[in-house]
Order: structure tokens, then C-alpha cells, then sequence
């Protein structure tokens, strides 16, 4: 064994920037799964939405990996704590989404107002968007650091990061209107579709919640 | 030809070997690890110009005594000076060839010194030791790695100020490269005329050597990047430049390592060398070329036959090494060996290397470091002169008994 070899142990970010190709590919599955539900294409839901519990597995699995090679024996360009969170948060974008696959499973859609479904695919196409973003801000950490944090690059993965942020608030009012539009259509829905419909949006703002969390760290990355 | 100066020759031959498989990957590993050259360039460039550097350019007189660690006027008898030099070069040897097995950058120069305490003590106890040297040496071992890191960050920061930070990289990249590859080059002409040339006056050096040089590359840099700088990207860009720099910063590193370390490998055989023929055991002693050749040539094949082994891993293994990091590291290196040599200052470069490493970590340059094996290496450091004299005192004893 050589010891240069050794003493340049593996950066975690090559790593982290598979497990974000995931948790982006879980939540793109999950949004043809949501406009499978819309079309009512109830079987090609279901295929999808599994689908999507089998990509966060494979989060999962790389998540544990990242973990087990992270040891306090590591001297970082970035806070190791920072790392480990990031990890966390990034990988509950993808468990988010697990949520709201299995609340579509759960229960066979009934007859929902189709302001109600516009909503719902209006949120998942923003959490694409989240879930994007943080795909690319972690492509951008690893070039910050690859510039020797340089202004520019900090300051490009800043603008990603309030644009994560600005897709959270964008989420959160969706979110709210949703909320309102099932209480004003409540007699139009079973109670159980209502719940299944509430549940949905809940986890659906989640993962930009989650992204925004993510986000939260990488900036925090920077300022070690 | 004497028996006991066949055989320390045969020994002298072996540290060379070690000094090769060991060193000269360790010195050319930073750019092997950034890509700049393959494992098979760095073989190819190492073993010509280690070979090139310690024919031409070691030193012709070489102390018999490394460094003045030991009183010469202690040691009468002739023979204690052939054991002495024998139990020397093979504990170093074996010390080198059991740091390399487990890959630990050790020093040669502080193997050997090592192995001459140990038989001078086992001869003539503590007093014929030169302890303020061996004072200095303990310092070095502190004093080398805290320099290279300190160093090292500093040019790193400055290297990411001057072109990464700045609101146009690609356009200050054609000029502050060119001066960062220019002054590293000052630096090199000024080793030149220091290391290879054996020249003692720093002014001269830096005057007639370094700044020429150091123009002259700017110059030719600067015209070049005129010529074929296109690509958008800062990042991509500046790394390329810094590449082609690597390959001569790495050419000129053998160079100096072949003219300088070969004294490790041929001390001791000189000193039998001017017993066997003069009998005689004065402090210099002329060293004919062909045993300069022959420690070249001991490098060269220990370049080869192990050394090719390791810049392979390195090369494999090691991702984390962009070319700005692997110039910042040589650069800063061979800076502080230059100026501590000028100072007085006894400096391993291996030691500066790993220092210059953990120096550019400490500015985030480098995404990870592993703290164990920094821990590892400097344990190795602390143990090489105890452990290479331990192992020459009982060589020396022994043959003192037999012969």
C-alpha cells in the first residue's frame, strides 16, 4: 500500500452528487406517477409509484454508504456535521416522495374536482423543480470547493439557493390553496378522498420543505 | 580490490536502490496524483534524470561523515570507519526498504544519519556525537511539515485570489499563471545553481540563475496562453496551464534529488572508498565518477523495479488532486527548501511535501484528508534516526566481534 494513496482519503461529494441523481430520478418518477393518476390511469399509477419506493431504497443504500465512509478520522474542506445533515436532508426529498407514492396507493381515487388534480400536478411539477435544484447545488459545491471557494462560485450556489427557497414559499401557497379548495369542495368528495387528497399535498410539500433543508446546509458548507 | 570495499559498495549500491523505490515516487507522486504525467512518464523522467543529476551533478567531495554528525577526531582506528559505514548503510537500508513496504515517506538523509549514530555511539558513546546537529535535525522533523503547510496555504490562497476569486478568471488566468509558473522558476534556477550546481551564494543564484529563468518562463508562458487559451471554462482552463508546468517542475525535482540524496548512498562507501585506498579517514575525500554512476544507477533501477510500482497506485488511486493543488504543492516545496537551505535551516523535502499536503487541506483546497495516516507518517518520522541506529549498532557490534 501507498501511502499517498492513503492520505487522500475519498471525498464524500462525488458520492453525494449519485445520491442526488436519485432523489431527483424518485421524484420524477413520482410526478409521471401523479400524471398517470390525473389521466385516471390507475394501473400505470401504481407501476410507478412502486417504482418510486424502489429508487428510495437505492437513496437508502447509498445514503448508508456515504454514512459508513464518513469517519471523524476525515480532515474536510467542509464541517463533517455539515455533510452528515446534508445527507439526511437530501435523502428525505426522496422519502417525501416515497409518502406521497404510498398515499396514492392507499386508496383507489373516487371522483376528485379537477381544480382540485390541477393543483396537485402543479406541486409536483414544482417539486421537480426542488428536487432539480438540489441536484444542482451540490454539482456546485463540489465546484466551489474545486475552485478553492472562490467568490463566483459562492455566489452561484447562493442564487441556486434562494431559487430552492423561492420554489419552497411557491410549494407552500399551493399548498394552503389546496387546503382551502377540499373544505370549500368538501360535499363534492368522500371523506376519505378528502384525506387521501390532504395527505398528498402535505407530503408533496414536503419535499421541497426538504430540498429547502438541504439547501439550508450547503450554505451553512460554505461558511465553515 | 578490498573485500570490505566490494561489499560496501554492494551496500551502498542496495541504499541507493531504497532511496529510489522510496524518495523519487514519493518527490513525483503530487503529479502523478493530479494527472499531470503518467506512472510511465514519471519512471522515464525520474530514472534519466535522477541518474543525470547524481552523475554530473552529485557532489564530487563528499563528507565522510554525514553532515558532521559524529567527531572525526574520535575515530582512529580504520576499521571502525569500514564497520561503522557498513552497519550504517545497511540499517538505513533496511529501515528504507521497511518504510516503503508500508509506504510511509520517511527521509533518506535522516536513515542514514540515523545509522552513523548508532555505530558512532556503540564506538565511542554519546560524547562523539554532535548533539547541537542532532538538535537541529530533531527540529526539522517539527519545523519542515508546519513550514510546508504554512507555506503551502499561503500560495494556495494566493493562487485561488489572483485567478479563481477574481470577477474575470479567464482573463486573469493569462496573466497571474504565467507569473505563478514564472516565480516557481525563479525558484528552480535558484535550486539549480544551490542543489545541483553545489553553489553557496544565494544573491548569485537568484541573479544569474533564478530571475532568467523566471522571466524567460514568464515570457514563453504568457505568449503561449496568448496563442491557445480558448475554452470558456476558468476552471478547465487554469488546470491545463498548470498541467504542462507540472511536468517541469517534476523533471527539475529528480533532477535535484538525483545530485543531492546520491551523497546518502555513496557517503559512507566514499569513506571506505578513502580507507581502503589511501588509509586514511579524513573528513572529505574526493569520490571518483564511477561510484557517483553507480548510486545513479542504484536510483535509477530502484525507480524502476519499485518506484514504478507505487506512482501507479498513486496514479490509479488518487483523485482528489487537481493541477493548481499538485503545482501548489511542488512549488511551495521546493520554495521552502530553498530557503532553508540558504538559512541553515535542516530540512527533509519529503517532510515539506507532506506538510505542503496537509497545508492545502487546511485552505479547503483538498476535499479530504485522511488524519490516521497523517498521524502514521509523522510517527515514521519521529522513529527513523532511533530506529536506523538501533539496527546499526547491533550491525556494528556484530562485525566487530567477527572481523
Amino acid at each position: 500500500m501507498q501511502v499517498w494513496t492513503k492520505l487522500f482519503a475519498k471525498s464524500p461529494f462525488k458520492p453525494l452528487i449519485k445520491h442526488s441523481e436519485v432523489v431527483l430520478n424518485t421524484v420524477e418518477t413520482l410526478e409521471r406517477a401523479l400524471q398517470a393518476w390525473e389521466r385516471g390511469d390507475y394501473e400505470e399509477m401504481k407501476r410507478l409509484a412502486v417504482e418510486v419506493d424502489r429508487l428510495e431504497d437505492v437513496a437508502d443504500r447509498i445514503k448508508e454508504e456515504i454514512r459508513d465512509s464518513l469517519s471523524s478520522k476525515l480532515m474536510m474542506a467542509v464541517a463533517r456535521e455539515d455533510v452528515l445533515i446534508y445527507l439526511h436532508m437530501q435523502d428525505k426529498v426522496a422519502d417525501a416522495a416515497e409518502d406521497t407514492a404510498k398515499w396514492l396507493l392507499v386508496k383507489k381515487p373516487g371522483t376528485i374536482p379537477a381544480e382540485i388534480k390541477e393543483i396537485i400536478i402543479q406541486m409536483g411539477a414544482e417539486s421537480i423543480k426542488a428536487a432539480k435544484l438540489v441536484h444542482k447545488a451540490i454539482v456546485q459545491m463540489d465546484r466551489v470547493i474545486e475552485s478553492g471557494f472562490s467568490e463566483n462560485e459562492i455566489k452561484a450556489e447562493y442564487e441556486i439557493i434562494h431559487e430552492i427557497e423561492g420554489v419552497e414559499s411557491k410549494i407552500d401557497g399551493l399548498d394552503t390553496k389546496l387546503m382551502q379548495k377540499v373544505f370549500e369542495m368538501a360535499d363534492e368528495m368522500s371523506w376519505g378522498d378528502g384525506i387521501c387528497i390532504l395527505n398528498v399535498a402535505r407530503t408533496l410539500s414536503n419535499i421541497s420543505d426538504k430540498a429547502k433543508d438541504a439547501a439550508e446546509r450547503i450554505r451553512l458548507m460554505m461558511n465553515k | 580490490m578490498d573485500p570490505w570495499l566490494l561489499i560496501t559498495i554492494v551496500l551502498g549500491f542496495a541504499m541507493a536502490w531504497a532511496i529510489g523505490a522510496n524518495d523519487a515516487a514519493n518527490s513525483m507522486s503530487t503529479a502523478v496524483g493530479a494527472k499531470a504525467i503518467t506512472p510511465k512518464q514519471a519512471v522515464v523522467i525520474a530514472g534519466l534524470l535522477e541518474f543525470t543529476g547524481a552523475y554530473f551533478f552529485g557532489k564530487s567531495v563528499t563528507e565522510t561523515i554525514r553532515k558532521g554528525i559524529l567527531n572525526p577526531t574520535m575515530i582512529t582506528d580504520p576499521n571502525v570507519l569500514i564497520y561503522g559505514s557498513m552497519a550504517a548503510l545497511l540499517a538505513a537500508t533496511l529501515w528504507l526498504v521497511i518504510a516503503t513496504k508500508f509506504g510511509l515517506p520517511v527521509s533518506t538523509t535522516h536513515s542514514i544519519i540515523g545509522g552513523i549514530v548508532g555505530y558512532g555511539i556503540v564506538y565511542a558513546g554519546t560524547a562523539i556525537v554532535n548533539w547541537g546537529k542532532m538538535g537541529q535535525v530533531v527540529l526539522s522533523w517539527i519545523l519542515s511539515p508546519i513550514i510546508g503547510a504554512f507555506m503551502a496555504f499561503l500560495v494556495f490562497k494566493a493562487m485561488t485570489r489572483s485567478i479563481f476569486e477574481t470577477k474575470d478568471p479567464v482573463r486573469n488566468a493569462r496573466i497571474w499563471s504565467p507569473f505563478w509558473i514564472g516565480l516557481a522558476f525563479v525558484v528552480i534556477g535558484t535550486m539549480f545553481y544551490i542543489k545541483v550546481l553545489h553553489g553557496g551564494d544565494l544573491k548569485t543564484g537568484v541573479m544569474m540563475y533564478g530571475l532568467p529563468a523566471g522571466v524567460v518562463t514568464f515570457i514563453v508562458t504568457y505568449l503561449l496562453i496568448r496563442l491557445r487559451f480558448r475554452s470558456a471554462d476558468p476552471l478547465i482552463n487554469v488546470e491545463s496551464i498548470f498541467k504542462k508546468a507540472q511536468l517541469v517542475t517534476s523533471s527539475y525535482v529528480a533532477l535535484a534529488h538525483g545530485s543531492n540524496d546520491v551523497a546518502n548512498a555513496i557517503g559512507p562507501v566514499a569513506a571506505v572508498y578513502a580507507v581502503a585506498t589511501m588509509g586514511l579517514s579524513g573528513m572529505q575525500v574526493p569520490v571518483p565518477r564511477w561510484i557517483l554512476a553507480m548510486g545513479g544507477l542504484g536510483i535509477t533501477i530502484g525507480v524502476a523495479t519499485y518506484g514504478y510500482k507505487v506512482m501507479e497506485t498513486v496514479g490509479k488511486k488518487i483523485t482528489e488532486l487537481t493541477n493548481t493543488r499538485g503545482f501548489t504543492i511542488q512549488f511551495s516545496a521546493a520554495t521552502v527548501v530553498l530557503v532553508s537551505s540558504w538559512l541553515g535551516l535542516p530540512i527533509s523535502t519529503t517532510h515539506v511535501v507532506v506538510g505542503a499536503v496537509i497545508g492545502v487541506g487546511l485552505a479547503r483546497g483538498v476535499k479530504a484528508i485522511n488524519k490516521d495516516i497523517v498521524r502514521d507518517i509523522i510517527i515514521s518520522w519521529f522513529v527513523t534516526v532511533p530506529v536506523a541506529a538501533l539496527i546499526s549498532a547491533a550491525i556494528f557490534k556484530i562485525l566487530m566481534l567477527v572481523g
